[in-house]
């Protein structure tokens, strides 16, 4: 790996977790925090992000001080492709049935690689969508749709 | 005797032939995605979950259990044949095991590693039913102040034996207590950090969460390496092992499974630890320790044992005290819960046959592993040929209908979505994701044991201390910390934990 002159992964994580605690502090200022003996709903949350919030501040401190390393580049195509499959899952599932919102699905996520043939990928898929309603319709019973209502 | 009325009750339900039926179906994907490297048990078993509502306990547990032990046997079949392993336990077979396949050895290796497995896993029995009873004798003394101390205990040792920077994972730990705390709080009825999203009160479920963070984020970064796997063709002649071979592995697997039984029991030793620490010791044992790497047999005897010995042992906890040993267990906590069983010390009393029925049936399993693994070898490496460009979408495609499957809800999908994200970026920054699941999982738990032993003691912190059992847990969780901060200790933990 390349060297920066930050440490990106610590100042990344220690970011993150900065975020999450304030959100959390933000999302949780009007329960009730009560004291040791009788807590009230808002006691365990502000603790532990208050806790996280010191962790989150120490490796951001870490992360700009220390000069290691960055972070292997991020590829968009496997990072969308799986994203977005998982997305359009969602959308159809209930609204076009399992059968077409599988196949949508498994095409989708092919595009993750370059490695793909499109007459393999939409066979397989059609293949896959037919083994998941046999196995999780009729075999496990899960109440979806088969096809479009 | 009480063991042998204990184990005879768990082998008649582990015997039931539904249960066997399950049992099978266990080991058999077990084995599968052991063999397939880019799938591992963790989400195989979160994606299996909503399946086994509908199930007897019993069942659900022996099924969910024998794909956790049946992947410990499939990933060192890849190990041997094709170098590859398919699961991170796995990755010391592949040294000497691979080794030895390309000697024209490759059936020896195949049933010394099957042979050593059985072992294992029938020792290991013996030692969870031993331990179990005097264990969960203890743990019936247990308040809320003990029980409290002791999740503590596990997971900080969790964090501490396990891969990766201790105050990254502690920091992860609480990150997973923090989603933990999401949704309506028990005791007052107010809805916490739901933002108004309805799915969201009744918390987070785990099962999204542990698919997004370990199937779908870990395939986004198998995707980014360049992916070439070799399929080697390998004739496998003789699976019989010589007396001579029997010979030199036997005391091997002996000390294997030895070590990997104490490891397993470890919090955060699950199937990493023990095999890397067994080859260690065989490699300083041996008499000529440059045979090593080069073939030695018991170098795939000792880890094999190690390995299976560690992933039962590593229910122990589970079964007795109700806390989890590894991200893996977590899962099965959760699967408890589901059912509507409360995980704890009181485990044992209330579901003997739960618990006696899971042990022996790990012991039938071995068996069957060793039926399904040796005469069908030939199958199992086929299984290889398949091409990651078909496996992934598949995965991903069961990925989503699962999640849908355990509440019959789309937010969930929506949820494994946003945790792929997360898991990818976890993995970019180099954060193990298997803490926060801890925490998640026990978030509930501990908050709850809190609030209670904070009532009993009426706000009293220092009842953690004053209490001798909760002072004792305490006391090796200091200590536990304390030697995270000697340069000394970090050092050996660094190589001990080093791949």
């Amino acid at each position: 790996m390349t060297r920066f002159r930050i440490d990106l992964q610590d100042l990344l994580f220690g970011l993150f977790l900065v975020a999450i605690a304030a959100g959390t502090l933000v999302a949780t200022r009007n329960l009730t925090v009560g004291h040791a003996a009788d807590m009230g709903p808002g006691y365990m949350p502000r603790v532990v992000a208050l806790t996280l919030m010191g962790f989150g501040l120490f490796f951001t401190g870490r992360g700009l001080w220390h000069a290691r390393r960055g972070i292997a580049a991020v590829q968009v195509r496997p990072l969308l492709a799986i994203l977005a499959s998982v997305g359009v899952f969602a959308l159809t599932a209930e609204r076009l049935g399992l059968a077409i919102a599988s196949v949508v699905t498994v095409i989708l996520a092919s595009f993750a690689t370059r490695e793909g043939r499109l007459v393999e990928t939409v066979a397989f898929a059609v293949l896959l969508a037919g083994a998941a309603v046999l196995l999780f319709v009729k075999l496990l019973g899960l109440p979806i749709p088969i096809w479009p209502r | 005797m009480d063991l042998f009325s204990n184990l005879l009750m768990g082998l008649s339900t582990a015997l039931e032939l539904n249960n066997l039926l399950f049992c099978l179906i266990g080991v058999v994907i077990g084995t599968a995605i052991g063999v397939l490297p880019g799938i591992g048990p963790i989400p195989t078993v979160a994606l299996l979950l909503p399946f086994t509502f509908g199930l007897p306990p019993p069942s659900a547990m022996i099924m969910l259990a024998g794909i956790f032990y049946g992947a410990q046997y499939g990933g060192s079949t890849t190990a041997i044949l094709v170098n590859v392993p398919g699961e991170t336990s796995s990755v010391v077979t592949c040294i000497d095991g691979h080794e030895m396949a390309k000697q024209g050895r490759a059936g020896t290796a195949l049933a010394i590693a099957a042979i050593a497995s059985f072992f294992a896993g029938t020792m290991a029995t013996i030692v969870i039913a031993a331990l179990s009873v005097p264990l969960s004798i203890l743990a019936l003394k247990f308040t809320a102040v003990e029980y409290f101390s002791l999740l503590v205990l596990g997971l900080i040792a969790a964090v501490v034996l396990a891969h990766g920077s201790v105050a990254k994972s502690l920091a992860m730990v609480l990150l997973g207590l923090l989603l933990g705390l999401v949704g309506i709080d028990v005791s007052s009825g107010v809805a916490r950090m739901t933002f108004g999203i309805a799915a969201l009160s009744d918390g987070l479920d785990f099962v999204p969460i542990a698919m997004g963070l370990f199937g779908l984020g870990e395939i986004i970064a198998n995707l980014e390496r360049a992916a070439e796997r070799r399929v080697v063709g390998q004739s496998i002649r003789s699976l019989i092992p010589s007396r001579a071979d029997l010979r030199a592995a036997f005391p091997a697997i002996v000390r294997g499974t030895a070590l990997g039984s104490v490891l397993g029991v470890l919090p955060g030793g699950g199937a990493a630890l023990p095999p890397f620490s067994s080859y260690a010791l065989e490699k300083k044992v041996a008499r000529d320790p440059s045979r090593f790497g080069k073939g030695a047999i018991e170098g795939v005897a000792g880890p094999e044992a190690a390995n299976n010995a560690g992933a039962q042992t590593s229910f122990i906890p589970l079964l007795t005290l109700g806390i989890p040993a590894n991200a893996l267990m977590a899962l099965m906590i959760g699967a408890l819960m589901m059912q509507g069983i409360q995980p704890g010390p009181q485990i044992m009393t209330e579901q003997p046959k739960l618990v006696w029925g899971v042990i022996a049936s790990m012991w039938v399993g071995n068996l069957m592993l060793l039926v399904i693994n040796l005469p069908l070898i030939g199958l199992w490496v086929s299984m290889l040929k398949i091409p990651y460009r078909l496996l992934f979408p598949a995965i991903v495609l069961f990925c989503c209908i699962g999640t849908y499957g355990i509440a019959n809800s789309l937010f969930n999908v929506w949820l494994m979505m946003g945790c792929a994200l997360i898991g990818y970026f976890f993995i970019k920054i180099g954060v193990e994701p298997a803490p926060l699941l801890l925490g998640l999982v026990l978030g509930p738990q501990l908050e709850e044991n809190f609030r209670r032993a904070m009532l009993i003691a009426d706000g009293d912190f220092t009842v953690f201390l004053s209490r001798p059992i909760s002072a004792v847990i305490l006391g090796v969780v200091a200590i536990l910390l304390l030697a995270m901060l000697s340069p000394e200790i970090v050092r050996t933990r660094k190589e001990a934990l080093a791949e």
